[in-house]
């Protein structure tokens, strides 16, 4: 494992907190990405964003997208003195939402043009599409694309757009484990285009996401004495995957402390 | 083709069986026309004869040039002015104001002819004027829903993508949007043919197929009412068509299938 510093913060979770109705659903909840320097090498962040189904963390996504505003707390991005705003952060939806009445070119084009000028983003967008294999496609549909097409052309969407920070929202979900495995590539790809790159993966799935994240954020809510959920969700459990020598390796599965790991991981989950 | 297939719920059919299912129902029709016991149900032959005379003795080809030009111009200044309805109701200052105009349409068009009148200068005008009301009202109502349907999913791409709100607006909602305000388009302008009668009543000099259906209908003349409502029938499918031909051009990601 190379070594690295954690220096400037990217983004900082404050104190959030999100009420719907009365109901607290987020409670105070707090996390920091710092940007990872490894000498010598491109290295974007990576971070696992996992908890049960229902708990808050589409809330959470939403509020870090800048979609929502928490009833208190903020989310800050790249040491702005400000809440986020949308567009601020790239969004990637489970359903990888696109302009259908576009093409994937003119798609990738209105998200260039918002940061470059029309000649220069063609250029951009002409070699996007090449080296995410996606240049047979580009007079093509939304509807005429296959389920991981269209997530590269979501992701390309955000990334030409100069989102560096990037909130995945179940990309792992409903795929077979080949499909599992180009998309934890594709992440990585994404992610080490540039130094500050950010991924923010929501998941439930552990291993998909151990497999490809720096650090994990686990997700969950305390129990009182008689085990009753006392509402109001927190990232009770930071797992730094570096340290542990479980990141960075497009092969960790093959690393004998993985298994263990997920399984770590997995009976903190069922308690969350 | 199996009997049981054509008569179970949500089968797919090939094309072969499709048309034979289509033609079947044709020849039923047509049959039970021909050997109808209703004596004021006017056989095909009296109803081709009348055609025929409507056609060379009572200018029916002129009227009909007259109704389509009325519902060409009526039809296209109420989708300027629905769209236009449709859009400003995403503004909330406006939204109460287009949901009204949408409520209009339970009001009668009985109560209304006086009010079109002194409103219009010639008959021309109060013909356009009562089409577009009666379109515009059902044109908005539909619009209104469809603009409602957009997912949150897509407001939130377009925000992400740091587009403002008249951007969104264009792109989201106009843009987005524009295959089905052909849909609407086509369903109201097949109901712009069902007030024609009604617009052509209240100024009978303008002439018109409404004109003609009303004084057929008027002196009883069963046979002709049928072939006016036949050839209107033609003109309608024509006029579908046209609009769905129209909407493979303007949106051709409109008929693409949901992935592959």
């Amino acid at each position: 494992m190379p070594a690295y510093t954690e220096n400037e913060v990217l983004l900082q979770i404050e104190d959030v907190s999100k009420e719907y109705n009365g109901h607290l659903v987020l409670k105070k909840v707090c996390a920091t990405i710092k940007d990872i320097k490894v000498v010598g090498e491109v290295r974007g962040q990576v971070v696992g964003f996992i908890g049960p189904s229902g708990i808050g963390k589409s809330t959470l996504f939403r509020i870090m997208a800048g979609l929502d505003q928490p009833t208190s707390g903020r989310v800050v991005i790249d040491g702005e003195d400000r809440a986020v705003r949308a567009g601020e952060v790239g969004v990637v939806a489970q359903d990888y939402p696109l302009f259908e009445h576009r093409t994937v070119m003119g798609n990738l084009m209105r998200a260039a043009c918002k940061r470059y000028p029309k000649k220069e983003s063609r250029e951009r967008v002409v070699a996007y599409l090449a080296e995410f294999d996606l240049s047979a496609e580009a007079h093509h549909y939304p509807a005429q694309l296959s389920g991981g097409q269209r997530q590269r052309v979501a992701i390309l969407q955000q990334v030409l757009c100069g989102s560096q920070t990037l909130l995945m929202d179940e990309p792992f979900s409903g795929l077979d484990p080949i499909a599992k495995k180009k998309t934890q590539v594709l992440i990585q790809k994404i992610a080490n285009l540039d130094d500050k790159n950010t991924i923010i993966v929501v998941t439930h799935d552990i291993a998909a996401a151990a497999a490809v994240a720096d650090h994990l954020w686990a997700m969950g809510r305390d129990h009182d004495a008689q085990g009753k959920v006392i509402p109001g969700a927190y990232i009770v459990e930071t797992y730094n995957l570096i340290d542990r020598g479980l990141a960075w390796d497009p092969h960790i599965e093959r690393n004998p402390a993985f298994a263990p790991f997920v399984q770590e991981v997995d009976e903190k989950f069922a308690q969350l | 083709m199996q009997l049981s297939t054509i008569f179970a719920p949500n089968r797919v059919l090939d094309r072969r069986s499709e048309q034979f299912i289509v033609g079947a129902w044709i020849a039923l029709v047509a049959l039970t026309w021909a050997f109808s016991p209703f004596v004021f149900l006017p056989k095909p032959g009296e109803v081709f004869q009348a055609l025929h005379d409507l056609w060379f003795y009572q200018d029916l080809g002129i009227e009909l040039f007259t109704s389509m030009r009325l519902n060409i111009e009526a039809i296209a200044i109420a989708t300027v002015i629905s769209l236009a309805l449709a859009y400003l109701g995403t503004i909330a200052v406006f939204a109460p104001l287009v949901s009204f105009v949408g409520k209009l349409r339970f009001l009668s068009l009985a109560g209304l002819g006086f009010a079109f009148t002194l409103m219009t200068s010639d008959g021309h005008a109060l013909r356009v004027s009562v089409l577009v009301f009666m379109v515009v009202v059902f044109f908005v109502v539909s619009m209104v829903d469809v603009i409602n349907g957009i997912p949150k999913e897509q407001y939130d791409l377009a925000r992400t993508l740091r587009m403002g709100d008249w951007e969104t607006l264009y792109e989201v909602v106009i843009l987005g949007k524009l295959d089905q305000v052909f849909i609407v388009l086509r369903q109201t302008a097949a109901m712009s043919w069902m007030f024609l009668a009604t617009a052509e009543g209240m100024a009978m000099s303008g002439g018109g197929v409404g004109m003609l259906l009303n004084t057929s209908n008027k002196h009883f003349h069963l046979a002709e009412v049928m072939a006016i409502q036949i050839i209107i029938l033609i003109l309608g499918l024509c006029q579908d068509y046209m609009i769905g031909v129209f909407r493979n051009l303007c949106c051709p990601w409109a008929n693409l299938a949901g992935g592959k």
